[in-house]
């Protein structure tokens, strides 16, 4: 007997969590399946734990970690305290074409991804929605700023975003609380920046999922900087210190880890899903579980590969797919292009505390003159710090005057900007089955074929450029421009394989995440996106979540589903 | 203490051919395993290696009014470094650069009445040679490459250390919101 619910959830991710605390709030028995291990924030988070308790210091077991975790290991947060979180590679295969490389970064557990994320929260704003409507790229977003931006306030009021109001029109301003203050040396480099430039290019504090004050039953930030690792005081918005405690309040949860989701059960006399088919991760074997309603949220490539893995009559190459677009337009964010400089400022002054997150550089290009080499546009992530001891692993001297610089002294305001980019819709760049390759659990597993175009490379070289202009700008010194060559998956921003759109005939999901082709199914996770901006996307997930349940709920109640 | 160390030095203890018959013993018994479950010998280092070790690591963070390299372990944390996660190209270029920078010594020796390695130069000798390293210290090979990692990782096995991150840094985990204007001078 398949077990039977309202509501099914796969995955429980950043909108995983949110779509099970909306459900469930909403008064529906849900079940999350989640492929991974549960998680026990006692034993798992190790935010607090010193360098001397590991034995590696924190570097990591390093042969460990390069045999099981080749892949994972390129994310800098796959280290000694958290390589936990992170797949082993082994068990979760999937092919590339030798010429594209593609790094998957992924999380099975309780919580998934939102456990390490970046927590950094953007709104977008109609010059991202209309981007592909008036430059004629793939196709228009269904929803404009104005559709979402109560649900952005609505998600941003639960999780609790810190930020500071700018009034820009293109990266609108959301339900802030007060954020940590920019320190000497950034409100410095912001005034700099801000008269040589005319006001276009800003410096403003990265708008970061991490509380500055108590909120909603969560203590604010004790800024130990170890986010990644997990947090006790529940201080950074995660789905496992958020949202599914609130879902599990209402007395309608059920989580069931260690179900791996193979596909989704097609009823054709309905059209309509009946439930997944799902393998337990322990023992291997399958059941089935049934529902009115199916959310998606096992992350973009999961998503889609489990509605490719759901082949029926009617849908021959994939559940919904009658487009054609399913597992096509894979996108990610395009990063690596800006500068490090020596600010020779303040060298009297220090900052206290060990802030995640630090400044935010809003998009300049493309967004009142057209820039010759490239649309659409990108951000900088950054900050200044004073080097601590750890300038000692590279700087010169040694003896008794050396170790006493690196235990009393600091070293020089050290600045940072490293640019994210939009990356466009192609249809080229897509996922399908690898026919010869099955992961642990039998389930067919992925190929991805993806690539960064001419325009991704061209925005590259131009975060180098202007990054180091406003450098220059301020008069930094020791100006070291910097260009990494990331293979895309590594911003770990996949979205776009089951896209929304106005038509069925060219996307996957209509304008409130309702699959065209299967009414009950909804996917909320980054397959949805039908571009990037450049903002990080998690926040839009969320609001998107909480408005499609929103949404299939109320088909529900009038029996519209 | 990984617990393969600890069933192998049970099983060493096992094999004692008698037990403690009264509680001093059992005390001397239980501080000696103890002892030796947290003093790991050393794996990849021989002796003359341990011995240019120590010495460099001590130069580069001496004791002074706080703890040394050397009185923070951080030779050993070096071997299981080299034992454990280093790869092994990575550490036969590290003791070959060991080798090199004895070669140097040697050389170094020849002025210096005829000493040979460079445990065994003059103080004076050792700060000399070793300031010509640091200036070589990002070399692809040899005493040059050696000592920049050698350096590397006393400082990070230093200020890793239980002693150094409690008691030197004063490490804080917790901070009542970030300030970003903080007078600071250093201490002299």
């Amino acid at each position: 007997m398949p077990l039977t619910y309202d509501a099914i959830v796969v995955g429980s991710g950043i909108s995983g969590g949110w779509a099970a605390k909306e459900l469930c709030e909403k008064g529906l028995k849900t079940i999350v399946l989640e492929a991974g291990r549960p998680i026990d924030p006692n034993v798992d988070y190790v935010e607090h734990v010193p360098p001397h308790e590991m034995r590696y210091r924190g570097m990591g077991d390093r042969n460990r970690i390069e045999r099981y975790q080749p892949v994972q290991r390129r994310c800098s947060a796959c280290n000694e305290y958290s390589g936990k979180f992170f797949v082993n590679d082994l068990d979760n295969p999937y092919s590339t074409p030798d010429d594209k490389p593609f790094m998957w970064i992924r999380g099975r557990q309780v919580g998934g991804r939102s456990i390490m994320w970046g927590r950094h929260t953007y709104r977008w704003s109609d010059l991202d929605y209309e981007a592909n409507v008036r430059q004629g790229i793939a196709v228009d977003w269904p929803i404009r700023y104005k559709d979402i931006a109560p649900w952005y306030s609505y998600v941003e009021r639960f999780a609790g975003i810190q930020g500071a109001k700018e009034g820009l029109a293109h990266l609108p301003d959301g339900e802030f609380l007060p954020p940590w203050p920019l320190n000497v040396a950034e409100q410095r480099a912001r005034e700099e920046v801000l008269k040589k430039f005319d006001g276009q290019r800003l410096i403003t504090q990265a708008r970061q999922a991490i509380l500055t004050r108590n909120h909603n039953g969560r203590a604010a930030c004790h800024l130990c900087g170890n986010c990644e690792r997990g947090c006790i005081t529940l201080s950074y918005f995660s789905s496992l210190n958020a949202t599914l405690p609130a879902a599990r309040k209402t007395g309608n949860l059920t989580v069931r880890p260690f179900s791996v989701v193979h596909s989704v059960i097609y009823d054709p006399k309905t059209h309509r899903a009946k439930g997944v088919r799902v393998v337990d991760g322990n023992t291997r074997t399958m059941f089935d579980v049934h529902a009115k309603i199916v959310f998606l949220n096992a992350s973009a490539l999961e998503s889609a590969r489990i509605l490719l893995n759901s082949k029926t009559a009617e849908f021959p190459t994939g559940l919904g797919n009658s487009s054609g677009e399913l597992g096509h337009n894979v996108m990610d964010h395009i990063m690596g292009g800006g500068a490090s400089a020596t600010l020779p400022w303040y060298k009297d002054r220090r900052g206290l505390g060990n802030r995640p997150g630090a400044v935010f550089v809003p998009r300049f290009r493309n967004v009142k003159t057209a820039h010759p080499d490239f649309v659409r546009g990108y951000g900088f992530e950054g900050g200044a710090e004073r080097g601590d001891w750890s300038r000692g692993t590279w700087m010169s001297g040694f003896g008794a005057d050396f170790k006493k610089a690196l235990i009393s002294d600091l070293g020089p305001w050290e600045m940072t900007f490293y640019g994210f980019g939009e990356m466009l819709p192609r249809h080229e760049n897509r996922i399908e089955i690898d026919p010869h390759l099955v992961d642990a659990w039998g389930i067919p597993a992925l190929r991805v074929s993806c690539a960064y175009g001419e325009n991704e490379k061209k925005m590259l070289d131009d975060m180098v450029v202007t990054a180091t202009e406003m450098f220059e700008a301020m008069g930094a010194e020791n100006i070291r421009p910097i260009k990494d060559d990331n293979p895309p998956g590594l911003v770990i921003h996949e979205m776009g394989t089951a896209r929304m759109g106005r038509d069925p005939k060219t996307s996957v999901l209509n304008a409130h995440n309702q699959m065209w082709d299967v009414p009950n199914v909804f996917i909320t996770d980054g397959a949805c996106m039908t571009s990037t901006a450049n903002q990080n996307p998690s926040i839009t997930y969320m609001a998107l979540t909480a408005r499609a349940v929103d949404y299939a709920v109320g088909l529900l109640r009038r029996r519209e589903l | 203490m990984q617990r393969r160390e600890v069933v192998r030095y049970l099983g060493a203890a096992f094999a004692l051919p008698f037990l403690p018959r009264n509680a001093d013993a059992a005390i001397r018994l239980g501080e000696d395993l103890h002892r030796r479950l947290t003093d790991t010998s050393f794996r990849t280092l021989d002796t003359p290696q341990q011995m240019l070790v120590t010495d460099i690591c001590e130069m580069i963070i001496p004791e002074t009014d706080t703890p040394g390299a050397v009185s923070v372990r951080v030779p050993q944390f070096i071997d299981l470094l080299l034992a454990e996660w280093a790869s092994d190209e990575e550490k036969a270029e590290f003791l070959a650069g060991l080798t090199d920078i004895d070669a140097r010594a040697a050389a170094f020796g020849v002025q210096q009445q005829g000493q040979r390695r460079f445990v065994d130069l003059a103080p004076a000798a050792k700060t000399e040679l070793l300031t010509a390293l640091d200036r070589e210290r990002g070399a692809k090979s040899g005493a040059g490459l050696a000592f920049g990692r050698l350096k590397s990782m006393t400082v990070y096995g230093y200020f890793t250390s239980k002693p150094v991150y409690e008691n030197v840094l004063r490490t804080r985990m917790y901070f009542d919101g970030y300030k970003g204007d903080v007078p600071f001078t250093a201490a002299r």
